[in-house]
Formats: structure tokens, C-alpha cells, sequence
């Protein structure tokens, strides 16, 4: 033991040597000086006692200049999802420095530490949010095939032991779990990461047996409605066994089955595979009563059900797989909104089943969701999901949103359009648009913003987003010319008719500086304030420009959004309603403003925030030119003013050297 | 460069070498950095003071930038490459009113140049001849394996074949055969041939004020091109004063009033000194990071101080430890090359990596898979660093080492 405890010592010394060349580096010379460090850390990690004692000198370390020039230097901005990859890596500095850095953040969240950038309860949430989404490696770590690969794998399960050891693991899952229900509550078509997290605390559940509270309700909740969510398949028996199950059941163990189905799936907005082998059975069954309950419908959807019932049957015929059991959801959704009634809507949906996909569309459809059922059967069932739940259209990891929105937008107010360039695309891999009069064909142009097709998007998105990728840039190329922010021109020739045709920008073009903002400021709360504006509601979705922000209001970059209405909440605030086509909504975008995305009158998918923080962060929206109206009320001074404010205290603080590009995503 | 003193003096670097400039930006001096213009950007950025020049040539636009140091108040040129030891010579002939400086730079830029002095000074070298193609260095073969007396068929003494203007191993050959005669390249001529000296190769680093040798580094080869550690072995130190000497024999040689040299050495078995060659400049192969690491001064701080006339000897005295007994211990590194043909994963040996004497490695991730194979001495991928008490059990660790494989 004495022996072990001095040989850390003596690296520990080593560590003294090269840590105190790095603090001496001037900035510009740390990174020659940073490996040494690192692979004296890399060896520390590995030895007995080494955990705690980088934990030890990790702050040291960081004040040294050990993350001086990489991401890691700015903890504030550190993603928790991609902690448990970089642990991983097959470069052992990286995983060095990851280490290095979560010690580090462990020594700030225990109060051991300070940092400039990021306080001691972010440091506490970002790890807890780390040990939530590697909960399976470390529970793992006494399976046999870990015990035999020894390595690096143990040590990422030895360093999240050691984390959840100084921090508890209880609250761990209590992150977790509420975080899955904030992402649940937007009601995203892509649920891949959080089926993965529930997933991690099923088996940790499993694994630890966890005491008893309600963090584990709450656990236990999502677990059995992805797993288990009816008396039918609660021991979670396999697809197989449980058809097999149905088939012995009487009506009212069938009837049981689907509103157990239903109730789960409206409270969570997941569908467990079970749910979709269900509804097939109800569907092959005919059972006229058994369809409409499995999907919960209430009136309008039961109404849908009842005149469409042959397409629906062929819907569920063709869509809803275990492979694809979201388009239950997603069916049940489109039943209620009552949009079959929409006279086109129908016969497109007939012609989506008919269509043969251009092989080169197979081939894209393929490569984001391998290919164990058809690229049909793929598409029709994203196109269920986005017809149904328009707002839970999400960008992925693209710089998209433009495309995002449009499709979101069109999904919510113009769906038989959306179905139009669906089957067009799905057909030719092409679409073809207007841009004044001027045809623009995707299929001529180069990529846009997006430098290959997306593949981490819903179906619809990986179909239509590279087409509408391109002729956006084309539009945007088309406007160049003219000067002034192209959005003025191309969003309303993107959309459609229902986007108002005139067009304010908070900013400068061509300097980037802020121009007449009051004016801007006073002429939003005069369009789209409920108080102000004669109480005329927002019609259509109008697309607007926000300035992002991030946790210190610092300008991140411009966003694409939708405004869907402006309305009173539950407390009598006047709020803005409206569309991030960002996967998560819910973000912190410093100065206390911080985007709700439930509990303050929002529908599934929407972001909301108080009318006079929205404004802060707007720069461009859209407005119908009308002659001054009667019914305007006057905006009083101080509230321009107060928006004004936050407004040059986060993005406008520097305005006068960025010029406005196209709006990308963020 | 917060602490600039400006009673003392203003120096120029001649050359990019980051770790010289972290270096000189600590220490208490006004600088500037004179490097090709593809630093310019990365300066800025850093605020760090620099001047555009591209060393590629020496001509007649020499003047023209020592004028421009010289307008700029610089009071001396400190020369961090082989290729800028004759920029810094025409420089400080002009800064410092000593158009001597400029013959002398082009002595130690010249090999077979600068061997010619030494043996005028009184110093011992080897046999040697200048080469100008292949034929030449087939003849310098054979006429000393001659006066060996071998006959045909006995295994050649090897003889040395160094690039007129490289550096360091790079340029260094050993030649054994006609076959190894054919595998030079063309552009390595002209080159110094000289036999080979069997005995003991040691390196010395010297910072020299007013003729005078203010502080003296003895670093011992464990195997030329693979390992060094400092200070020396005392067996080695135990000439100290024999080398001191010497060092005093090529200062009066080559004129040297300040600076700072590097000579090589060889110690024969029959107890003489060889003098193999001498640069004008910082060594390779780490060995300023190794003395830092034994006695805790940094070397190119020490430069700044050996080149600037306004320097004090009480600041000098200052500054310099006390050889050997001021060394908290022996540093050394050993230079790593693929040892297979194929390699794919580079992991440290356990009995480095457990040996005490261990501290870290700067060992390059293997890119390629396939090793080229050596020709010259040729680079080593990476540097490994030992530390410890013993300089014995230093120096076996280090040979130790070669029989280690650190890419699998």
C-alpha cells in the first residue's frame, strides 16, 4: 500500500514539473506544454489513487492553462452528450483532458473550486447531466466483459463512479427524469436520445434497485410506457409472446389493453413497440372499437375515424410497424386535428401509399434508417408524424432552420402543399419552385447550407431538407445583389402566400449596426400585441429572426423562427407563442431570459416567453404595410425603452462590426 | 513582456522557435521577433513584436535589415537556426560597428571551414576532407581504411559524412561501404568527410561573455542520436577542466567575445580530446529543456543575457548556477524511433513507464503504418524525458531504452 501510495507521489511530483512549465507559459506557447501535462495525467488516471489525486490538482491545472485554447477552456458551453464519447476516444490526450476537465468541474461543483466562467450549481447540473447519460457504463462496469477489456472503458466507468460518489447518484436520476419529461413535453418527432436515456435507467433501475421516492416514480413511469405500459405486456414479454398473448384475450381484456395503450401515449407522447403490434391487431381484427380507443381519440378524431376509416386501415396497414411505432402518435394526432376533412388531404395521403420512391431517395432513406422495412413505409410514417405534430419537426445537427421551419410551418397551415413537394421529391428528387416568376428546379442546384443531405432528421426532413436547402440558398443568391437582408424577398416566396409582404430588420445590413430600434420595437408591439394592436390575432405563422444568445446573453447567432400567436398565460401575462426549429426549445439565453417550453400555456411544441423579452431578442419580422390604422393603442416610451435595454445588454451590446449573413442555424 | 527594463538591452531572435520566444517574453528584456512573413498573423494575434523577413538568402539586402533593426534601437541578433547564424553575424557587424562578426558567422557555417581554424587554433581534430561528389567520398574511404592497415576483405572502418550546411544529425551519415556511398543523394553535397574516432562523444553548451566562459554545460551521449542527459556522468565531469581549455582554445580560434556555442567532442581511449565541430546557436534535441530541468535557469534566457552588451557580469553571476553542485538532479531524454516495419499503436513499455526516472513522453501518434526507412541519422519520432539522482543508472536506463519497443 505504502508502495503504491509512493509511486502517485512521485508522479505527482513529475505533475508539479510539467504543470508549473505550463503556468509559466506565456498563452500563446500553453499548448506546447499541455501534453506533457496530459500524459502525465493520462498515466496518474490509470494507477491506483490517480483519480483523486488529479482531482486534487485538476484546478491547478485549469488556472495553469491546461484547456488554455480548446473548448474545454469555456466550461460554460460544454455539451454533456458528448462526454461520454470523448471518454472513449481512441486518443488517449483526449481522454486525458476530458478527465482532467470533469475532475476539475467536480472540484467547482464541491465548492473545492472556482472558476470564471462557470458557477459551482452549472458545474453540479452539467455532471449530473453527464452521469445521467452514461448511467449504463458505469452500472456495466462489473459485467464480465468489462471486467475483461480493462482499459479505458474502465476507466470512464471508474471516473463516473468516483463523480457520482462526491455528488450522489439519487439527484442523477432525478435529472434524468425530469429532463425527459421537458423533452417529452415539446412532443419531438425524433425521440432516438430520449428512448436511449429512459433505456440507461431502465437498466440502472434494474442493476441498482434504487431506494424508493419519487424520483424512481417518476422513472418507472417513462420505463413502463416505453416497455410495459399495459397489464398485457408489463413484464415486458417480446413482441412475439405478446401477440400470441392477444389472441386469448376477451373483449374486454382487448378494450383494457388499448386504453391503457392510449393513456400512456397521450401522457408521454412515446409509443411502446407493443402499441404499434396492437393497433395492427386491432386493424387486421376490424374491430371497430378496438382502432379508435388504442389511438385515444376524442370527438373530432373518432368523427375522422369514422369517415376515413377504409384510409386509415391502410394507413395503419402500411405505416405503423414495430420499427416505426411512433406513427401511432403521430395518426392519432392527425385524426384529432381534423385536417382529413381538408378536402385534398385524403386523396394526397391515397397517392403517398401509391408512390414508388426514385432510387435515389430509397438509397438516402436507407442510409438514415437501415433497411428493415421499406423506404415507403419509412416515409409514410414520418409523414404521419409530421402531419400530426407539425411543431415537433426538429433540424438535427444541421444548420437547417430555415428548411425546418418551412416544413413545420407548412405541416401546421399549408399540409396539402407539404404533401405536394413530398410526393414530388419522393418521386423525381427534385422540387420545383417560384422564386418572382422564375422557376427554380433543387435538382440544378448546388448544396446549400447544409453541406451533404441530413440523415439525423425525421423522415420528411431527410427527404425534403437537402431540395429546400438549395433553392433557399438560390433565392438568396438571387437577392444579393439588391442589399438590404434578402429575407424581405425570399420568405414570403419561400412559403407562401400567408407571410405578411412587408419586412422589418432591426439591423444595419450593411454595418451591422442597429437602426431606428425603437421604431422597430414600437412597430412589433403595434402588429403583434394583443393590447396594442386592436386585438387582432396572429392568422398564419409569420417567420421572424431572433439574435441568439447564450447563458451570459452573449450573441451566439441569428435563428430562424415562427411566431404562432401572442396570448395571455394562465397568470395574466402577455406572452409570445411560438417555433424553434431547434430540437430542444427550452434554452437559457441569459439576463433572465429563459425559453419555456411548458407550464406557461404552451401546446406541445411551442416556446414561449413574455412579450417584452421575445422582442429583446427579435430582429426581423414580418407585417402586412397598411396605412396607419384607427385602432392602434400608443406604446408607452418605457416599455420600448426596457426592450431596448436588454435588448444592447445582450446581442446588440457590440453592434457595429458584424454584418448580418444569412440567417444560419444555431 | 511586462517587466521590460529598458536601461538593458534591446534584443532581435532571428528565426521562429516558440519556445524561445515564451522564453525571452518572460524574461526582462525589450525584444522582437524577425521570422518569414507567415508568422506575421500568429504575432499579431499574440501580441508579440515582429518583423517580416525571409531568411532564405543571404545578400545584399542583409544591410538593408540590419539597418532596420538598427533604426529600431536594436542593440543585438541572437541566432536560433543553423540558417540564421550568418544573418545574425552580418546583423551585428553592423549593430554592434564589428564587420569581424560577419567572417566569423561564416566560419561556423562552413564545416570544413570552421575545422581548418580549430587545427590553426592549436586544436586537435580527426582526419578530415571536403567532398564534392560520390567519387570523392570513395577515395576518403579507402585511403583511411589504407593507413589502417586493412587488407581487402576486412570490414571497413566506417568513416563520417556530414552536409556542409545542416545541422545536428540531420546531414549525418556513417559510411561503411561503397553501396552506403551510393545511397547519398545528390543535394547533400557538398559534404565534410572525416574518420571515424572511436571513444567517447560528448557535447558542450557554453554562454560567453567578454571572452569569457560565464556558465559551462557538459552533456553526455549516451548513443549520438538517440539519448543525452545532463550534467555528465562524473567520469566525464572529471575532465571538466581539460574541456574548459578547450573551450578557452576555440575562443581565442574563432574570436569569440559573447554569445553562446555548442561544440562537439570526442574522448579517445588513448585520453585526447577531438574537437568535432562547434554551431552558434541553441543545440537540438531539447538539450536547453534538459539543463532547465537539472539546474532550473532557462537557456535562452541565459542567451539574451551572453548576447546583450548592456548586460552586467553581477547580473550574469547572478543568473548562472554553479555547474554539477547547483543540479537538483541528471536530466536526460532519449529520442524514440519505430523499432518494426509496420506499426500501428504507440504504447509506452511498462518498464518505462514504471521506472521511477520516468516523467512523460512527446511521442507522436503513428500516422502512417508503414516506417520509412532510416536513412541519415534522420528524426526520431518523439522524445522521451527521464529525471533522477544516479547518473549511472540514468545512463543505462537511457541505453536500455533503444532495446524497447515503443510502437507495436
Amino acid at each position: 500500500m505504502t508502495e503504491i501510495q509512493g509511486e502517485i507521489q512521485r508522479v505527482c511530483e513529475t505533475l508539479g514539473v510539467v504543470a508549473e512549465r505550463l503556468e509559466q507559459a506565456r498563452p500563446f506557447a500553453k499548448y506546447r506544454h499541455q501534453k506533457p501535462v496530459l500524459e502525465v495525467v493520462t498515466r496518474m488516471l490509470a494507477m491506483p489513487g490517480g483519480l483523486d489525486a488529479v482531482y486534487q490538482a485538476a484546478p491547478g491545472l485549469d488556472a495553469a492553462g491546461l484547456f488554455h485554447g480548446s473548448d474545454w477552456d469555456h466550461p460554460d458551453i460544454l455539451l454533456p452528450q458528448i462526454v461520454g464519447r470523448t471518454l472513449e476516444s481512441d486518443d488517449r490526450m483526449i481522454v486525458g483532458l476530458e478527465a482532467a476537465s470533469l475532475l476539475r468541474l467536480l472540484a467547482i461543483a464541491s465548492g473545492r473550486a472556482t472558476h470564471p466562467n462557470i458557477h459551482a450549481d452549472h458545474a453540479r447540473h452539467f455532471l449530473t447531466q453527464v452521469l445521467a447519460l452514461n448511467l449504463r457504463s458505469f452500472f456495466a462496469a462489473n459485467s464480465e466483459a468489462d471486467r475483461a477489456s480493462a482499459g479505458d472503458g474502465h476507466l470512464r466507468a471508474r471516473l463516473l463512479r468516483f463523480i457520482a460518489d462526491h455528488i450522489g447518484l439519487r439527484d442523477v436520476l432525478g435529472v434524468l427524469v425530469a429532463e425527459i419529461w421537458r423533452i417529452l413535453e415539446q412532443r419531438p418527432i425524433q425521440i432516438g436520445p430520449v428512448k436511449e436515456m429512459i433505456t440507461e435507467i431502465a437498466i440502472a433501475l434494474n442493476r441498482q434497485g434504487s431506494e424508493p421516492g419519487s424520483e424512481r416514480l417518476g422513472a418507472e413511469r417513462l420505463v413502463n410506457a416505453l416497455f410495459g405500459p399495459t397489464t398485457g405486456c408489463l413484464d415486458d414479454p417480446g413482441i412475439e409472446a405478446y401477440l400470441e398473448r392477444l389472441t386469448h384475450m376477451d373483449d374486454a381484456g382487448l378494450l383494457r389493453e388499448a386504453t391503457g395503450f392510449a393513456r400512456a401515449m397521450h401522457d408521454t407522447g412515446l409509443v411502446s413497440d407493443y402499441h404499434a403490434g396492437f393497433l395492427r391487431f386491432a386493424a387486421e381484427h376490424q374491430d371497430a372499437l378496438l382502432v379508435p380507443e388504442a389511438l385515444g381519440l376524442g370527438q373530432t378524431g373518432q368523427d375522422c375515424w369514422r369517415h376515413y376509416r377504409e384510409l386509415v386501415l391502410e394507413l395503419i396497414e402500411m405505416a405503423v410497424t414495430v420499427e416505426t411505432p411512433q406513427s401511432v402518435h403521430g395518426l392519432a394526432l392527425l385524426l384529432e386535428r381534423g385536417v382529413l376533412h381538408y378536402l385534398p388531404i385524403a386523396p394526397a395521403l391515397s397517392g403517398q401509399m401509391r408512390l414508388r420512391l426514385h432510387d435515389a431517395v430509397r438509397e438516402r432513406l436507407r442510409l438514415a434508417y437501415g433497411g428493415t422495412i421499406t423506404p415507403e413505409a419509412r416515409l409514410l410514417a414520418g409523414v404521419l408524424d409530421v402531419l400530426g405534430q407539425p411543431l415537433g419537426v426538429g433540424q438535427g445537427a444541421n444548420p437547417t432552420c430555415q428548411s425546418a421551419r418551412a416544413i413545420a410551418v407548412w405541416g401546421l397551415n399549408d399540409p396539402d402543399f407539404l404533401l405536394h413537394l413530398i410526393a414530388q421529391a419522393g418521386e423525381f428528387d427534385t422540387i420545383l419552385m417560384h422564386f418572382e416568376g422564375q422557376p427554380i428546379n433543387s435538382a440544378d442546384l448546388p448544396a446549400g447550407l447544409a453541406a451533404g443531405a441530413p440523415i439525423d432528421a425525421d423522415p420528411v426532413s431527410v427527404l425534403l431538407v437537402p431540395h429546400l436547402d438549395r433553392v433557399y440558398a438560390e433565392m438568396g443568391r438571387l437577392c444579393a445583389p439588391r442589399g438590404g437582408d434578402p429575407h424581405r424577398w425570399i420568405n414570403p416566396e419561400f412559403h407562401g402566400w400567408w407571410v405578411a409582404r412587408e419586412c422589418l430588420v432591426a439591423v444595419d445590413v450593411a454595418t451591422g449596426n442597429l437602426a431606428d430600434f425603437d421604431g422597430f420595437i414600437t412597430r412589433f408591439y403595434e402588429s403583434y400585441h394583443p393590447r396594442f394592436n386592436g386585438a387582432r390575432p396572429v392568422i398564419h405563422p409569420q417567420p421572424a429572426g431572433v439574435a441568439v444568445t447564450d447563458a451570459n446573453a452573449r450573441f451566439v447567432g441569428w435563428h430562424a423562427i415562427a411566431i404562432l400567436r401572442a396570448a395571455t398565460d394562465q397568470t395574466g401575462q402577455m406572452r409570445v407563442y411560438f417555433y424553434n426549429p431547434n430540437n430542444d426549445s427550452g434554452q437559457d439565453w441569459g439576463g433572465g431570459v429563459t425559453v419555456s417550453t411548458s407550464g406557461n400555456g404552451e401546446r406541445h411544441g411551442e416556446a414561449s416567453l413574455p412579450f417584452e423579452q421575445f422582442a429583446s431578442r427579435l430582429y426581423l419580422f414580418h407585417d402586412d404595410p397598411v396605412p396607419p390604422r384607427q385602432d392602434i393603442t400608443a406604446v408607452p416610451e418605457h416599455l420600448i425603452a426596457e426592450v431596448a435595454t436588454m435588448a444592447r445588454q445582450s446581442w446588440a451590446a457590440e453592434r457595429g462590426s458584424q454584418p448580418v449573413t444569412l440567417v444560419g442555424a444555431s | 513582456m511586462p517587466n521590460v527594463n529598458s536601461e538593458k538591452g534591446y534584443v532581435a531572435l532571428l528565426g521562429w522557435s516558440l519556445n524561445a520566444i515564451d522564453a525571452v517574453d518572460r524574461f526582462d528584456r525589450k525584444y522582437v521577433v524577425v521570422a518569414p512573413g507567415w508568422a506575421e498573423d500568429y504575432c499579431t494575434k499574440n501580441d508579440i513584436p515582429f518583423i517580416a523577413w525571409d531568411f532564405d538568402r543571404l545578400n545584399e539586402r542583409s544591410h538593408e535589415l540590419a539597418q532596420n533593426l538598427k533604426d529600431e534601437g536594436v542593440d543585438v541578433a541572437i541566432p536560433l537556426f543553423e540558417e540564421t547564424v550568418e544573418w545574425a553575424g552580418a546583423v551585428n557587424a553592423v549593430l554592434l560597428n564589428n564587420p569581424r562578426l560577419l567572417g566569423q558567422a561564416m566560419l561556423f557555417r562552413d564545416k570544413s571551414l570552421m575545422k581548418r581554424r580549430a587545427q590553426l587554433g592549436g586544436i586537435r581534430v580527426g582526419v578530415f576532407e571536403e567532398a564534392h561528389d560520390r567519387g570523392d567520398v570513395i577515395r576518403f574511404l579507402k585511403r583511411v581504411n589504407q593507413t589502417l592497415l586493412k587488407l581487402d576483405g576486412d570490414p571497413n572502418d566506417p568513416i563520417h559524412f556530414k552536409a556542409f550546411d545542416k545541422s545536428g544529425t540531420a546531414g549525418h551519415r556513417v559510411v561503411r561501404t561503397p553501396e552506403d556511398v551510393d545511397n547519398i543523394p545528390d543535394e547533400e553535397f557538398p559534404a565534410l568527410l572525416e574518420s571515424h574516432l572511436d571513444g567517447w562523444e560528448f557535447a558542450v553548451e557554453a554562454w560567453i561573455k567578454d571572452r569569457k566562459i560565464q556558465f559551462m554545460n557538459i552533456s553526455e551521449y549516451v548513443t549520438l542520436g538517440y539519448s543525452v542527459f545532463v550534467p555528465a556522468t562524473p567520469e566525464l565531469e572529471q575532465h571538466r577542466e581539460r574541456i574548459t581549455a578547450e573551450i578557452e582554445k576555440l575562443i581565442e580560434a574563432f574570436d569569440i567575445d559573447f554569445g553562446f556555442i555548442h561544440p562537439e567532442y570526442f574522448l579517445t581511449k588513448d585520453n585526447n580530446l577531438y574537437f568535432g565541430e562547434v554551431a552558434y546557436r541553441p543545440p537540438g534535441f531539447n538539450a536547453l529543456e534538459l539543463i532547465e530541468r537539472a539546474y532550473g535557469f532557462n537557456g535562452y534566457q541565459g542567451m539574451v543575457l551572453a548576447f546583450d552588451p548592456k548586460a552586467t557580469q553581477e547580473e550574469l553571476d547572478a543568473f548562472f548556477p554553479t555547474p554539477v553542485k547547483d543540479a537538483k538532479g541528471h536530466a536526460g531524454c532519449f529520442g524514440v524511433y519505430p523499432r518494426r516495419r509496420v506499426v500501428s499503436e504507440l504504447k509506452v513499455p511498462d518498464e518505462t513507464a514504471n521506472d521511477p526516472y520516468f516523467e512523460y513522453h512527446e511521442l507522436a501518434e503513428p500516422l502512417e503504418q508503414k516506417v520509412t526507412k532510416r536513412t541519415a541519422f534522420g528524426t526520431h519520432w518523439g522524445l522521451a524525458y527521464f529525471f533522477g539522482e544516479d547518473p549511472h543508472r540514468l545512463r543505462d536506463l537511457l541505453k536500455a531504452q533503444e532495446e524497447l519497443d515503443f510502437y507495436l
